[in-house]
């Protein structure tokens, strides 16, 4: 027997401080385009409270862009709350590959816990499997939810655009964190077929929709519905 | 800097509209597929799901130029070989070289 297999459970404040290291490369991509947004906010006329509890109370990156875009242009409050709903339509699919981790945890906990699930959360949540306790989610949560907060608003007092984050390759730092993620979901060959079907829909929605994220749910349905076909193929050929 | 404190109401309506519908969707799933126990076929899909969504995530930026298609090839061959962290700094000088180059 090796050293590694004789485990001790770490405690919950060992737990959370491994949340907040794993989250550390993450939050180094994601300050810069926090006072992206902060900046984008002030041209669009928010003030610097605006825009810290749009940060505080949606917490949601991608959906906030949108959302501050479509606020500079004067669109009408629904249509804003509208494209907030459809950027953000996809939780609906990571949250559910969580399911089990949140069984048994009481309603009003995993609302609570719930309420931090962004794209990063999701996927660090995920990679952590059955091992996943609620000291790490928090521990992840938290690093991310102060970093985002305090960079908005720091964007938006600031004003004026500071920086392109693309100049320095940081716009890159998601692409590699989400390739690292997703190297963990390789199961063999088997997970190929999936993967390219999500990849050729989501490049094929990309390209016909301007912006807005629906290209990750086209990808998402069309991985998902090669996988079934996958399954439904193998059933039979066992029941043969 | 009272001018950074004004609140403006009509975000502020909006802002917690956003708010929650995007909490809807973050406890919509746990809830819905608790409720409605998904078969063989289904499982297999919602399997199949993280990694899908990971990939329609970075396709269209990662294949958006050759420098940055040639940066994710290279942090893929690496990402199983090496911690997290390594695996995204090697994959940001990478970015950046390749764009200075391509």
């Amino acid at each position: 027997m090796s050293m590694d297999s004789i485990t001790i459970p770490a405690s919950p404040r060992q737990e959370f401080a491994v949340g907040v290291v794993h989250c550390l490369p993450i939050v180094a991509g994601a300050v810069p385009f926090g006072f992206l947004l902060g900046s984008l906010a002030a041209k669009a006329g928010l003030s610097a409270l605006d825009m810290g509890l749009m940060s505080a109370l949606v917490f949601a990156g991608s959906s906030q862009f949108v959302a501050v875009e479509l606020l500079d242009k004067g669109s009408a409050g629904l249509a804003v709350v509208g494209a907030i709903l459809l950027v953000n339509l996809r939780h609906l699919l990571m949250g559910a590959t969580l399911e089990p981790r949140f069984r048994g945890i009481p309603c009003a906990r995993a609302g609570l816990a719930l309420f931090f699930m962004t794209d990063e959360q999701w996927a660090l949540a995920l990679r952590r499997g059955p091992e996943l306790t609620l000291a790490y989610w928090y521990g992840v949560a938290a690093t991310l939810y102060l970093a985002w907060l305090s960079s908005t608003v720091a964007g938006t007092l600031a004003g004026a655009l500071i920086a392109d984050p693309t100049a320095w390759g940081l716009d890159f730092t998601f692409i590699a964190v989400f390739l690292c993620l997703l190297a963990g979901f390789w199961r063999g060959v088997g997970s190929l077929p999936p993967w390219l079907a999500s990849a050729a829909a989501a490049l094929a929605v990309h390209a016909l929709s301007s912006g807005g994220t629906w290209h990750i749910l086209a990808g998402a349905l069309a991985g998902g519905s090669v996988a079934a076909l996958q399954a439904k193929g193998q059933g039979r050929a066992q029941d043969a | 800097m009272l001018e950074s404190l004004h609140l403006d109401w009509s975000v502020f309506a909006i802002v917690l509209g956003g708010a929650l519908v995007t909490w809807m969707t973050r406890i919509g799933g746990p809830w819905l597929i608790a409720r409605v126990r998904p078969g063989r076929a289904a499982s297999a899909a919602l399997e199949a799901t993280p990694g899908a969504v990971l990939v329609a995530l970075v396709a269209p930026a990662a294949l958006s130029r050759p420098s940055d298609a040639l940066a994710a090839a290279f942090v893929c061959l690496i990402a199983r070989r090496v911690p997290m962290v390594v695996a995204v700094v090697a994959g940001v000088v990478a970015v950046v070289l390749l764009r200075r180059l391509l």
